[in-house]
């Protein structure tokens, strides 16, 4: 389990590290959008340098980038091959039964598989330098707006921190109720799918009671400690911008510029 | 002296059976009392019903003087502090300082004077040095103590631990009772410390101890009163503490209960 990458915060005191979570997020977010519009190797270049950078600027090994991307490599492969058959237009290159690769679909295939690459490490990036409540925090920062509409913003910000604080826990708990129920001869890796989903169902039953209790006495535990609503609390951690808020800012303003210069131009 | 507490005929039913029927206790302030029992003897309800978790059938409870109902459950909650038994499912926050943290953002204190209480409290429990760890890189009992730094930023004049070392290795228990023992001698008359529990060594180091079984008051007073009767414990099921044992088979007796390291040293002075 320990494997899973996606979403894992690796601490460090990286120059990305130091950056409030909202700057990661609006960055990556802004990052994500703008790659929806590349279409062209001019662009594609541009936007790996952009990851690249950022990359070196976490002063974290590649290698972990590479072990992100490997959960997801299915996904990926699932995208590329159709849209290597699926699109449409000449020179055709190659006949397979009914389907027929064409030209502009290995084009789009390469495509589609960097920009899915780009946007996981960009993902990667801030998942991995900023601890999941700063994340939890600038969510409920940058979502402030939508109390306006009735959103009960800042419960669910306090939902999801409660709820990645748990994360850990739990695996514990699987992992006990597993080597309790393999003690006693239960196999969770033979037979197949059938046998094999049918093997989760005694390791949900006892998570969930689990979990449920958990919940029951951390509700008692919140509401001795004076919790009334998440609402009107005051804030420990204050997030400031500071000053390489502004110099990521202004890095990634230069960026998007470039692009649209390359885009307009049609390189 | 000031009563802490004081809970007047109380009756409580939990499927449809009296737990309590009647019951009456009083706690000094200041006073740090031992609540015994074995599992099911209605020890940690009483706790519930004290803070208002659950809902007495009867009976009054007065928190120094105020009386318990749904409109002063929030302000008497607020003088009382509780440390649950399991240190996982009672931390809140993503590391200790946000744990401490979450209390003092509840009573909307200003941002600005978080970190000093913050600091202080955790400085009171020996948990300074682990201000930014995270709950799963901690022993059982260094979360206790963080489940009491928490209770104590909020500046309780009771704490209530249930049952709060009954999942501790030895060490962790010794810890909290060390703990414990340095709150009592800082705060002395200021705090007043009910603990819920079965260990006998624990309860020992009380003032008072009171024992309870199937919702009534079986003994009152102080150790040595309580771990003379050693029939009446055994009835109830209990254990007394092995000094307590020994006493109890002894033909001369000492004047106080003495603790294991007192009871040998009382038998052969030489033996230091």
């Amino acid at each position: 389990m320990n494997n899973i990458m996606i979403g894992r915060f690796v601490p460090g005191s990286s120059w990305v590290h130091r950056l409030d979570p909202r700057t990661k997020m609006i960055v990556t977010f802004v990052f994500i959008f703008v790659m929806l519009f590349a279409s062209s190797w001019g662009t594609y270049a541009l936007s790996a340098v952009f990851v690249v950078l950022a990359i070196r600027l976490t002063q974290q090994p590649f290698k972990l980038y590479w072990d992100g991307l490997k959960p997801i490599f299915w996904l990926i492969l699932f995208t590329v091959v159709l849209q290597l058959f699926l699109t449409p237009g000449t020179p055709v290159v190659l006949h397979v039964g009914p389907l027929q690769v064409t030209w502009p679909g290995i084009l789009n295939a390469i495509y589609v598989m960097i920009r899915f690459t780009l946007i996981i490490l960009m993902s990667t990036i801030m998942t991995l330098s900023t601890p999941p409540t700063s994340i939890a925090n600038a969510l409920e920062s940058l979502l402030a707006p939508l109390n306006k509409i009735h959103v009960p913003v800042a419960e669910l910000a306090l939902m999801l921190s409660i709820a990645l604080r748990f994360v850990p826990l739990l695996m514990d708990e699987t992992q006990k109720i597993m080597n309790a129920q393999k003690s006693r001869g239960m196999s969770f890796s033979t037979g197949g799918p059938i046998k094999r989903a049918r093997a989760i169902v005694p390791l949900l039953i006892p998570l969930f009671v689990g979990a449920l209790q958990r919940a029951l006495d951390l509700a008692n535990a919140m509401e001795i400690r004076g919790f009334k609503d998440a609402a009107s609390r005051t804030k420990y951690r204050i997030l400031l911008y500071g000053r390489q808020d502004v110099v990521a800012f202004i890095g990634t303003l230069i960026f998007v510029l470039i692009f649209i210069g390359i885009k307009i131009s049609g390189v | 002296m000031t009563k802490a507490i004081t809970i007047n005929n109380l009756t409580y039913q939990y499927d449809d059976q009296d737990l309590f029927d009647g019951f009456n206790l009083s706690v000094e302030a200041g006073e740090w009392v031992a609540l015994v029992g074995h599992n099911g003897s209605g020890k940690s309800t009483l706790a519930k019903l004290i803070v208002g978790l659950i809902v007495a059938n009867g009976g009054d409870i007065d928190v120094f003087g105020e009386r318990l109902t749904v409109d002063s459950v929030n302000d008497i909650r607020a003088q009382i502090g509780m440390v649950f038994q399991n240190p996982d499912n009672q931390f809140v926050g993503a590391t200790v300082a946000d744990d401490v943290a979450f209390g003092l953002e509840n009573i909307e204190l200003p941002s600005d004077e978080m970190p000093q209480r913050i600091d202080e409290a955790l400085h009171t429990v020996g948990m300074e040095n682990f201000k930014e760890r995270e709950p799963h890189t901690l022993s059982g009992g260094q979360k206790q103590r963080v489940a009491l730094a928490s209770v104590l930023a909020l500046g309780p004049k009771i704490i209530i631990l249930d049952e709060a070392t009954a999942m501790l290795d030895p060490e962790g228990r010794a810890t909290i009772m060390t703990t414990l023992q340095n709150l009592k001698a800082q705060f002395g008359a200021e705090l007043t410390l009910i603990t819920i529990t079965h260990d006998m060594d624990e309860a020992a180091l009380a003032d008072r101890i009171v024992v309870i079984n199937d919702g009534r008051l079986i003994l009152d007073g102080s150790p040595d009163v309580v771990f003379s009767k050693s029939q009446t414990m055994h009835d109830n099921g209990l254990e007394l503490p092995f000094a307590g044992e020994l006493t109890a088979r002894l033909t001369v007796k000492p004047e106080k209960y003495l603790d294991e390291r007192e009871l040998i040293h009382w038998l052969s002075p030489s033996n230091k």
